[in-house]
């Protein structure tokens, strides 16, 4: 009984705040204008203690993992670590050693990682090849040849540059802007759903 | 906003209420009255399910980077439905949920909670940590990829659901699935991660297709309301398209017509 009462007053809450920040944002003035300003900057600081829950989740799963000797408990011990070193180095004050640490450890990782996506893509696309050949496939594959090989510095390579611009140009925006509006639509679609109080975390 | 936007995004809004509406009746009378076309992504959920349970290995689920509170919200709350089917139908197993962005965070507990409790059985505090994992993104998002590739390879992962927001770098993760054997469904807000998930998954899910796993895999009259009611605005929308097209070339075509009947 108290838990329909506490849905009912949640989805209540959810569409009333839900219109007001329409009017608001529509209105672009005046008092729901600022209210609906005010709401905004109470998700900014909502948002903020999430990411507390999400350090308490961190160290709880990766403890866990630890303690019942879970598959890939070492990688464990070196995140809880490196976790812990930069929670204490942050606390003392610590920022430069904090920056240099990201500088030196976490930007050279990520770009040894960016290096490793070009050959999971080239290995991608010949696994699409190799899955099944629909029309699709082939279009998909030979459109990155061409937007590929018409990339390449060679005075050969001429007429594949110009027909990779006008790939670029015409069909792949085109493309872009189709999936574009269609998720436009479907985000206006399922913010409806959730004014109306239809979503599921309001009606559970 | 100026006011023609105004005047539209109201004249959009309460097109997409009015078509939910009126269409979520006609269903709940009769259940087969919209057909919705098929989308193999979704008609494979169950199967790659099926496994993970026979396998007796978790199923994978993950937001990306989209979380709640920024522009992404609506395909957060979408996707956390498709998630919600997905736990449901593998309650006889495990649902790993991952995140990067921590305000999903609230939400990925809350999806498998409700999963969980919907066919009577109680979540532990032990269950729903375990379940859902916080790996922040850092600087970009190749970190959180990264993170995942270790997830797939630890928990023995059978299946993978991705579907958010994930950039070019999902492409580590649908690799390290592919190596494993681990079947994969992927769709992202990005575009670039997009291409990658077409070209890298088994099964991809593509622009609004992301929004409408309620209703493909629940029962919900509204869910299936709110696709007809997308498929009503994006016909509007190709006919605004159309309308403009015409309108912009009708003077020089008909200009053109004239020269050339006139002999000039």
């Amino acid at each position: 009984m108290i838990r329909r009462l506490g849905t009912t007053v949640a989805t209540a809450i959810a569409i009333g705040v839900g219109l007001l920040s329409i009017w608001g944002l529509l209105s672009g003035s005046g008092v729901v204008f600022n209210i609906t300003n005010v709401m905004l900057q109470l998700v900014v600081i909502t948002v903020a203690v999430t990411i507390l829950i999400g350090i308490l989740n961190l160290f709880g799963v990766h403890i866990r993992r630890i303690t019942r000797r879970s598959g890939g408990w070492v990688y464990s011990i070196a995140l809880v670590i490196s976790a812990a070193a930069v929670l204490i180095l942050w606390l003392l004050g610590e920022r430069e050693t904090n920056n240099m640490l990201l500088e030196t450890v976490q930007v050279s990782v990520e770009s040894a990682l960016a290096g490793l996506v070009v050959f999971a893509l080239v290995y991608g696309a010949y696994r699409l090849m190799r899955r099944r050949v629909t029309w699709s496939a082939v279009l998909f594959t030979v459109v990155l040849l061409i937007v590929l090989l018409g990339a390449l510095p060679l005075p050969q390579a001429g007429l594949l540059r110009q027909a990779r611009d006008w790939l670029m140009a015409v069909p792949v925006s085109a493309g872009a802007r189709g999936i574009l509006l269609g998720i436009a639509l479907a985000t206006v679609v399922t913010g409806i759903r959730v004014l109306v109080g239809q979503d599921r975390s309001y009606r559970e | 906003m100026d006011s023609t936007t105004q005047a539209l995004t109201i004249l959009i809004i309460l097109t997409a209420f009015a078509v939910s509406l009126i269409v979520t009746q006609f269903i709940r009378r009769r259940k087969d009255a919209f057909p919705l076309r098929p989308l193999p992504a979704y008609a494979a959920i169950p199967l790659f399910v099926g496994e993970a349970i026979e396998a007796g290995r978790p199923m994978h689920v993950s937001f990306g980077g989209a979380g709640l509170g920024g522009s992404n919200t609506a395909l957060t709350l979408a996707n956390a439905e498709l998630f919600y089917q997905v736990a449901q139908r593998n309650l006889a197993g495990t649902t790993i949920l991952t995140v990067s962005d921590p305000s999903a965070l609230p939400l990925g507990y809350g999806t498998l909670r409700r999963a969980l409790a919907n066919r009577r059985v109680t979540a532990s505090r032990t269950q729903l940590s375990n379940g859902v994992r916080w790996y922040p993104a850092g600087a970009r998002t190749l970190v959180f990829a990264a993170a995942l590739t270790g997830v797939l390879g630890d928990d023995r992962v059978s299946g993978n659901v991705l579907v958010g927001s994930f950039g070019p770098e999902i492409a580590l993760v649908l690799e390290t699935a592919a190596r494993r054997r681990q079947s994969t469904i992927a769709g992202s807000i990005d575009l670039d991660g997009q291409a990658v998930a077409y070209a890298m998954a088994d099964h991809a899910l593509i622009g609004e297709e992301m929004f409408v796993a309620g209703a493909y895999l629940g029962d919900s009259a509204i869910q299936r309301g709110s696709v007809v009611a997308l498929d009503v605005l994006r016909w509007l929308l190709i006919a605004g398209i159309l309308i403009a097209t015409v309108n912009s070339i009708r003077e020089p075509v008909a200009a053109a017509l004239s020269r050339l009947l006139s002999g000039g």
